[in-house]
Order: structure tokens, then sequence, then C-alpha cells
């Protein structure tokens, strides 16, 4: 954003996210744990560490990768994507936790080293049934692990969004990867259908989430090139777009933010600049259009950030004709200033 | 798998982590603030969390160190309009 790195850029919300966070992980595994051995008193310590931690982290995945769509759907979810990196470390360290006692508990102890003979000790590729769920648990960690080592933004502006974006959208590998090791691996022991009735239940929430987000998203990229006249592109009548708040709208093939504040219209890219984040679904907040993501602001007219931040995105030309928005699809450099236009009738 | 090859796998990975231990304190300390004038004023902390980041990506940032080229520039529609 402009200056000088810090570990977490603290504010009063992200610690009340991360006290909550931590209180929730906290009292699952020490509900896990007291239920467990009331119910499994024969099994050992190692043994119940182990699961408590491998379903924190596989419950955590999915609140992870549900509330992306959430808040999509819902801007009242909003609140959890805010410092959803967070969680995400969290995450990562739980299935580290149960990655490490598991290689600890099965391979730690023999002729082998531990790496070695998680790579050696199952062979039976060929075998559903005993197939190395294993394996495909370390090969999800890794992944994970990837994505926690790159999760501070330094890596967002030295690898460019895109290649981040892409990078992370690897938890979606992680979390088949999982599915594959959960169903391969804990549920030839454990037949309870309640287990397997939860797996499935989480994977359709997920996978349901997901498309009715992208559902909805779908209805944003529809062309509006072809209503073209002049050079601008008609997005709908200003009375449509709530005060304070924007229209996205798709031109030349990518989304544009239509802001309407007081009586004047100002156009951006629909893309922060910090993580390509969706400013159409933020609001005006003390005269900046403010991401919902992570609250970068941008002045409506120029489209840069308030000073000391150096974040400017493009602008684009509008006009008002008889109560109806008019957009250039011609994007202007980023940070150039664009004179809004004005609704003759709600002049102030 | 043969134990010779899963040594061989494991022993190619402890060298890689190795070598990006060593590359990440170097990259960590000087290496970050060459390529991101932001990193260079960072915290010891902020060098702490990107350590194996560092250590993981290391050829990429090694190649990046030795050009001494600055951030990439994402290219898009919304980056660089026309």
């Amino acid at each position: 954003m402009g200056h000088a790195y810090q570990a977490v850029g603290w504010n009063r919300q992200k610690k009340i996210y991360d006290r909550t966070l931590l209180l929730g992980v906290v009292l699952y595994l020490a509900v896990f744990l007291g239920v467990g051995f009331a119910l499994h008193p024969e099994a050992t310590a190692e043994t119940m560490i182990l699961r408590a931690l491998g379903t924190a982290a596989f419950m955590l995945l999915h609140v992870v990768l549900a509330i992306g769509p959430l808040s999509r759907l819902d801007s009242r979810f909003l609140p959890l994507l805010y410092n959803r990196r967070h969680m995400g470390v969290t995450m990562f360290l739980l299935a580290f936790g149960h990655g490490a006692f598991s290689l600890l508990q099965f391979h730690g102890f023999g002729d082998v080293g531990p790496l070695v003979s998680l790579l050696v000790s199952n062979p039976r590729f060929d075998s559903l049934a005993q197939f190395p769920f294993q394996l495909l648990g370390a090969l999800a960690l890794f992944l994970l692990f990837l994505m926690a080592a790159t999760s501070h933004d330094f890596w967002l502006t030295n690898l460019t969004a895109p290649v981040w974006k892409a990078l992370h959208m690897l938890v979606y590998l992680a979390y088949g990867l999982i599915v594959m090791h959960v169903v391969l691996g804990v549920l030839q022991a454990e037949t309870s259908p309640l287990l397997a009735g939860l797996l499935v239940l989480g994977m359709i929430v997920v996978l349901g989430l997901h498309l009715a987000a992208g559902w909805r998203e779908r209805a944003l990229d529809e062309p509006l090139d072809q209503l073209a006249r002049e050079g601008f592109v008609d997005v709908g009548a200003f009375e449509e777009i709530p005060e304070a708040c924007a229209r996205v709208v798709t031109l030349g093939g990518d989304r544009v933010a239509v802001f309407r504040y007081g009586d004047r219209v100002s156009a951006l890219s629909n893309a922060c600049q910090h993580q390509n984040g969706p400013l159409g679904e933020g609001r005006i907040i003390d005269g900046f259009v403010t991401c919902p993501w992570h609250g970068y602001q941008y002045k409506p007219d120029c489209g840069a950030s308030p000073e000391p931040f150096t974040e400017r995105v493009p602008t684009f030309e509008t006009r008002i004709v008889d109560g109806r928005v008019w957009v250039s699809p011609v994007a202007q450099a980023p940070g150039t200033y664009v004179e809004p236009a004005r609704h003759p009738g709600r002049a102030r | 798998m043969s134990i010779e090859i899963a040594n061989l796998i494991v022993n190619a990975g402890l060298v890689y982590a190795g070598l990006g231990l060593v590359f990440g304190l170097a990259f960590v300390w000087k290496g970050a603030g060459r390529l991101d004038p932001d990193a260079a004023r960072g915290t010891w902390g902020f060098r702490l969390l990107i350590l194996p980041g560092s250590a993981a990506l290391w050829p990429l940032l090694l190649l990046r160190w030795v050009r001494s080229s600055g951030p990439p520039q994402e290219t898009s529609p919304h980056r660089s309009p026309v």
C-alpha cells in the first residue's frame, strides 16, 4: 500500500477476529478430546490429538472455502472475509500438527527415515481399500504450506495478483486431495454413517455455495457493448443505483463499477489494486470508494488512493442523459481525473 | 516405489529446502529490500513471516535478485489501460 511492510497490520477488527478464531479452535479441540476420550477410553492420547487436529483443520477448510461465495451472496458475511488469511494460516497450522503427529506415530520408529517410510510403506496404489491415503494428505499439506507461506501482501505484490490468485486457487485441489484422504483413510476404519453423511454434507455446502455465487455473478458478465451509442454505453437508470453504492457492468470484456453519490456518477475499474477485490460491491465511505474486502480506498472521480497510499485504478467517462447513465468503455490511465456526470434533476 | 528412489526424492527435497533456508535468511535480510522498496523498511516480524515463502520459492527470487528487477508489473485492462 505504499508503506513499510509489517508482520500484521493490526486493528481492532483483526484482533477481535483472531481472538474469536483462536477461542473457537481451542473450544473445538477441548470438546473433541473430552468427548473422544469419554466415548473411546481405549484410544491413545496420540491418536485422539491426531484426530482432533485433523478434523479441526478439515472443518476450518470448509469455513475458509464457504466464506468467499457467502460474502458474494450476502454482504453480512463480509466481516468473515476481512481476515480470512489468518483463518487459512490457522487451518494450515492445524493440518501441519495433524501431519507431524501422523508421521511420528506411523513412520517415526522404523528402520528408514519417516519421510522415506511415508513413500514406501504402502505400495497398494492398485487397491481402493488399501490405497496409501497418507500420501494424498501429505500432498495436500504441501499445497496448504505454499498458500500459508505466501499469504502476506509482500507476495501479492511480488508475484502479481493473477499469479498469487492462481497459486491460492490450489486450495480447491488441496480440498479434493483431503476429501480423498478422508474417504480412503478414515472412512475405511470408521464405518459410521454419521461421518460419511457429514463429509457429503460438507461437500454439498461448499459446491452449492460456489454454484449459487457463480450463477449470480453470471448476470454481471452480460455484455452491454452492443448498446454503444456515440462511444458510450447505457448502463441503466440513475435511480436504479443506490446512493453511495455502485452498479457493476461489463464493458469491453472487463467489469466497471459505476458509483452514484449525491447528484453525481463516476465509473472506476471494478478491480481493487490490492487483491482484485470487487470495488463495486463496496460503498462510498467518507467520500472514498471503499473495497469491501480489506478497506482499500479510492477517490471516485480519479481512482487514486488518499495520501500517503499510492494505489490507482483506471477511470471511465460518464454521462447522464434523460435519467440514464452512460459510460465510455475506454479506460483512462489509473488515477486520471474524470469530471463526474451530474443529474440535473438532483442538483443540490 | 523402491527405497532407492524414495531416498533420492527425500534427499533432493531436503537439499532444496536446506538451500532455500540459507537463501531465505539472506533474502529476508537484504534481498527483499532490493526487490521491493517497501520491504527495505519492513519490520523483523514481517521478515520472519516471509522466510518460509522465500525458502520455498528461492530459485525465482534468486533470479530476480541477480537481475535486480523490481516487483513485476501486472498487465491487464484494469492495470495498464489503453
